[in-house]
């Protein structure tokens, strides 16, 4: 009896773990689980990590109930009168036992070899070609054959093949979004590809996508959003990406001087006003971001819905509760602060905008001053969802602070503290209106003109 | 406690070998090869714990979303230095202990083949190890992961100190292996007790046999590699610079070709310290010794032949991806065959559950989950949803934690009477061993789950609502019990070498060589060399096994007295040592430094290769 005893102090702490984990299981969803797969390289993958499980379960088993068994049934009792019969070896036993992880194996290795040239094979024609180049820490992706160059955020059509055409900027980066199919690295002076098919049944959903090579301080946040679309919200999403942005047309129709004002001046207060458009207000937002006012109805069922009846433009809605989880969550620093009740005019912000470093680093398409490379495109800025490469959710109050001092928000990137007196945790030192500071009127001001970029 | 007859006489002399010189200087000195193995050990766990505390604040860290209890610079020089710590500074150093106090005793000889090189190598780890640790006081520890990749450690992208301390770092620590694998290559092979064929020699000095190859094969590649990086950061070179057209892989080829063999490294000396715990407890010889001889071997030589499955996701081709893993998935063969065979050699067996055993078992049981999930990637398109997440991490860990560390608890409770002379205490150890079972089993299973959940690894933070907090926060309080384990250990094992009971020769009754001296061993280890006709000299040996046995074990004279000869105490393997490391330094803080340190170092080895060993024979 003892035994058992001893076998139960064994067994309960394996079944505490278990019930935990259990437990853990009912209690929440996985937004970014392997296990539902919705494309058929991750159905591929799935098929044989199935059959790994299995396989392992088994093995995990007998082994260790052969091990416990052992243990207890050849304990000493203390009893024995003689040494135990000093076996040295069984030579058809250890064939046997040497046999039999090899046949196990051949289960796994046939289908495996199967599914690697399967699912390297050339990808088939007339699948929509997507060039990924990873940066520090963020994501370029361009769409060649409909000149689109946009960051952190893919659209792709349900039921389309897509070959994603993967080069490095910089350091190694992986890209990889789990419930559309593997990871493939990113890599300098290499081109790779992955391709697979978003199954075409789907409804249109958000799907959380992560670098999954170490590529230094922020890697944790390079993060980014797949958006699986109906053909037709792909295509109206398309029409709008190609168009140049929204104030293309004033920045053209603006004289000159203006647009190369000096660097950090006073804002402008001529060529603002009624035609300034869209003003923002903005606040520091509190803590974790919370559903607000922006909250639009989930997509509707997409059967039947027709192309031409999509106006160019369209955007996947933010805020739907059921993809919450691609939505950052994350708080901002407590020690960052933005002046309450300032209204940002984006004429005068994008004067601002074009006359700031901003234009170094940033394109925005229509906008002749502003086409730096360094930095993520921003024509359309104001369509996507998050900021920061997935960080933070793209409103007015968080990029306004991204603006103001984006070094504090996410650790060691390239894009500077602007904020005028804060803390530039690189430099460390404050920002002197001389290295191009900004006053938190001018921030509005830049926030309303990004923000009018849809 | 099953004590076998002590000779009345020897109890006295049970903790006096050390005592009579237990002087600062004579440590310093010392080319005992015990004395340095009793060095190694305590520096490795120190080091140990060094790089627990660094785990315990990345849980903490990472115990909730968007934690922030460190910054992600210091974030990532944690994660960084843990792994580095945990392979470069505990685990290699604590197998090194045990080659150090085992091997001369195991295959009965009176020291190693070159004690002086010992000692240098001891040093220059302990040199090493303070180098490479001491950065992270100052915030500029490495930080480009123990892997490295280029080109995230290339000026460009890492343009301060952290990496430069990493690079000269472990080419200091290299010296220290390399060195140390050649001197036990030598020993194993030329100082053999008559007797003691290759076919009789204990299963922990065959795995530590073959884990010196791999480390004079291994090594050699890292240090290449090394060398690369450090002639791009120092002195303009472009072996990895992206800008002059370099492919980032050929880092991670040269990397894992050391790295893979690295992985044994670390877990086959554990595999044999198992090998001797499981047959001493179960009262058996081990079961299938050929085949184990043979699988260890077979695993180090397929351990080179499989670096890529690291590699499945940088895109090498389909034929690339099949090979690296078919082979891959062989080595689960002998792999699979040690475990049967372990669980064979207590079939019929009289098995004692004592500390030791109690480990060895959860080696098997634990390490057992490691290769399962092993063989899971070892399939390519598996791999691709696996590499880089905490499926990774649960993985390795039951390898290394579950695999090396289970493996070493079980071989310190097991010699710790041979070391020390006292035995550990049982009911602190079980406490240890069912706190560190629990803790390690909650720490790294719930990272099965995170990691196909999709959490990538090496993240500072991750955002809530992800599906990944409760396996956190569970991982977070393994990792805290894991913290009570190991100080249930520490007090137990420093209380123990003061107040333990008095062991004897033989506390367990074993059967192989080192059971039949006193404990601690007297400095020249048997006072008549064996002559050994079994592979269980004490168990199943003929008379004249039992007659050197009885000789050994009660000796009380001293090395004069028995004119055994001994080499002489010196200080210079560790000025070498020293000047070697200053001569590194001056790579990082001052130029000059860099010729006082090889004017040092060419001096002292010149003093040291003039100077003999040992007096003359008479």
């Amino acid at each position: 009896m003892k035994g058992n005893s001893r076998l139960r102090q064994i067994l309960a702490p394996g079944l505490i773990i278990m019930l935990g984990l259990a437990f853990a299981a009912g209690a929440q969803t996985y937004p970014n689980t392997t296990f539902q797969p919705h494309s058929e390289l991750g159905r591929a993958i799935d098929f044989l990590w199935n059959r790994l499980l299995l396989l392992g379960t088994i093995v995990f088993v007998l082994v260790e109930g052969a091990l416990i068994y052992v243990v207890f049934r050849y304990r000493r009792t203390g009893r024995e009168t003689s040494k135990p019969p000093q076996t040295h070896g069984h030579a058809v036993l250890e064939v046997i036992w040497t046999m039999i992880p090899a046949f196990i194996l051949l289960f796994i290795a046939v289908p495996t070899v199967k599914i690697i040239f399967q699912t390297q094979a050339k990808v088939a024609a007339g699948a929509l070609e997507i060039e990924v180049i990873g940066h520090q820490w963020w994501w370029e992706f361009r769409y060649p054959q409909y000149k689109i160059t946009t960051a952190n955020e893919i659209y792709l059509p349900v039921g389309r093949t897509v070959n994603f055409k993967l080069n490095s900027n910089d350091v190694i980066h992986s890209f990889w979004t789990p419930q559309l199919g593997g990871k493939r690295d990113v890599i300098a002076n290499r081109t790779n590809y992955i391709w697979y098919t978003p199954d075409s049944t789907m409804k249109s959903a958000v799907w959380n996508g992560f670098c999954t090579e170490y590529c230094g301080t922020s890697h944790a946040k390079m993060r980014f959003r797949v958006f699986t679309v109906q053909p037709a919200e792909f295509a109206s999403w398309v029409a709008g990406q190609q168009k140049p942005a929204a104030y293309g047309a004033t920045v053209a129709s603006l004289p000159a001087g203006q647009a190369t004002a000096p660097a950090g001046g006073e804002p402008k207060t001529s060529g603002t006003g009624a035609e300034g458009g869209r003003s923002v207000a903005i606040e520091r937002p509190r803590g974790a971001f919370v559903p607000g006012a922006d909250t639009i109805a989930a997509p509707s069922p997409t059967s039947g819905v027709q192309l031409a009846s999509l106006p160019a433009g369209y955007t996947f809605p933010r805020n739907v509760a059921e993809f919450d989880y691609a939505k950052p969550h994350t708080p901002i620093p407590a020690d960052m602060n933005f002046t309450k009740g300032l209204t940002g005019s984006a004429a005068r912000g994008m004067q601002t905008y074009s006359s700031a470093a901003c234009i170094g680093c940033h394109a925005i398409a229509g906008n002749p001053s502003s086409v730096g490379n360094v930095g993520p495109n921003l024509t359309h800025i104001g369509s996507r969802a998050t900021l920061g490469a997935g960080s933070f959710p793209n409103t007015p109050a968080y990029l306004a602070l991204w603006i103001k001092n984006a070094r504090k928000m996410k650790p060691g990137i390239l894009m500077p503290t602007l904020g005028l007196n804060e803390y530039d945790p690189q430099l460390k030192k404050p920002v002197e209106k001389a290295m191009g500071g900004l006053d938190d009127q001018q921030i509005a001001d830049i926030v309303a003109y990004l923000s009018s970029l849809k | 406690m099953a004590t076998t007859a002590v000779p009345t006489h020897a109890a006295p002399h049970a903790a006096t070998a050390y005592d009579e010189h237990s002087g600062i200087w004579s440590w310093l000195t010392t080319v005992d090869h015990k004395r340095i193995g009793v060095l190694y050990l305590f520096t490795a766990l120190s080091f140990f714990v060094i790089g627990g505390l660094e785990a315990e604040i990345i849980r903490l860290q990472l115990q909730g979303p968007n934690g922030h209890v460190v910054s992600a610079e210091l974030y990532n020089q944690l994660f960084t230095m843990h792994g580095t710590t945990m392979i470069f500074l505990a685990v290699m150093p604590l197998s090194a202990a045990f080659f150090n106090f085992l091997i001369p005793l195991q295959i009965g000889a009176r020291d190693v083949a070159f004690p002086r090189l010992n000692a240098f190598s001891y040093w220059v780890y302990l040199f090493g190890g303070i180098f490479i640790t001491l950065p992270i006081l100052f915030n500029v520890a490495p930080n480009g992961g123990w892997f490295g990749y280029a080109p995230l450690t290339t000026k460009p992208f890492a343009p301060g100190l952290n990496i430069d301390f990493w690079v000269i770092g472990l080419q200091i620590l290299g010296v220290s292996s390399l060195a140390a694998a050649f001197n036990f290559i030598t020993t194993i092979i030329n100082l053999r007790a008559p007797g003691m064929t290759l076919m009789r020699m204990p299963m922990f000095t065959w795995m530590s046999f073959v884990v010196q190859f791999l480390l004079v094969l291994a090594f050699p590649v890292i240090t290449i590699a090394l060398v690369f990086l450090l002639f791009d950061r120092f002195f303009g070179t472009q072996f990895y610079e992206i800008a002059a057209g370099a492919d980032p892989l050929l880092w991670q080829h040269l990397f894992w070709i050391f790295g893979h063999p690295e992985v044994y490294i670390l877990v086959l000396p554990a595999f044999g310290l198992v090998s001797e715990v499981l047959p001493t407890f179960s009262r058996k010889p081990l079961f299938g010794y050929p085949v184990m001889v043979y699988s260890g071997m077979l695993i180090g030589v397929l351990g080179f032949g499989v670096w890529a499955h690291h590699m499945f996701a940088v895109g090498m081709g389909p034929i690339g991806d099949s090979v690296f893993s078919l082979v891959t998935m062989l080595i689960a063969i002998p792999t699979g065959v040690k475990i049967f065979n372990w669980i064979a050699t207590m079939v019929q067996g009289q098995v004692r559950l004592t500390t030791s055993m109690m480990f060895g078992i959860g080696l098997i049981g634990l390490f057992t989950i490691g290769g399962i999930s092993g063989v899971m990637h070892s399939s390519p398109p598996a791999d691709l949803q696996q590499t880089d997440t905490y499926f990774i991490v649960a993985h390795f860990h039951y390898v290394l934690f579950g695999g090396s560390i289970m493996g070493i608890f079980a071989g310190i409770y097991l010699y710790f009477p041979k070391i020390t002379g006292r035995l550990m205490n049982e009911s602190l150890g079980k406490i240890h061993f069912w706190v560190n079972f629990v803790g390690m089993n909650l720490t790294f299973f719930p990272m099965h789950f995170s990691g196909m959940l999709g959490m990538p690894r090496r993240i500072y933070t991750y955002d809530s609502g992800q599906g990944w907090d409760t396996f956190n926060l569970e991982s977070s309080i393994g990792a805290y019990i894991l913290a009570i384990a190991t100080l249930v250990f520490i007090y137990n094992f420093l209380t123990s070498r003061k107040r333990g009971e008095i062991a004897g020769p033989n506390p367990w009754g074993a059967g192989t060589l080192e059971w039949s001296i006193p404990s601690p061993p007297p400095e020249y280890n048997f006072a008549v060399l064996p002559t050994v006709t079994s592979r269980y000299p004490l168990w199943e040996g003929d008379e004249r096994d039992a007659e050197s046995a009885r000789i050994n074990s009660q000796e009380g004279k001293t090395a004069d007295e028995l004119h055994i000869v001994l080499p002489y105490s010196t200080i210079k393997p560790m000025i070498v040592a020293g000047s070697m490391v200053i001569m590194f330094c001056g790579l990082i803080f001052a130029r000059p430094l860099i010729f006082i340190g090889a004017a040092s170092m060419v001096a002292s080895l010149y003093s040291w290769l003039l100077s003999p060993l040992e007096p003359e024979h008479h």
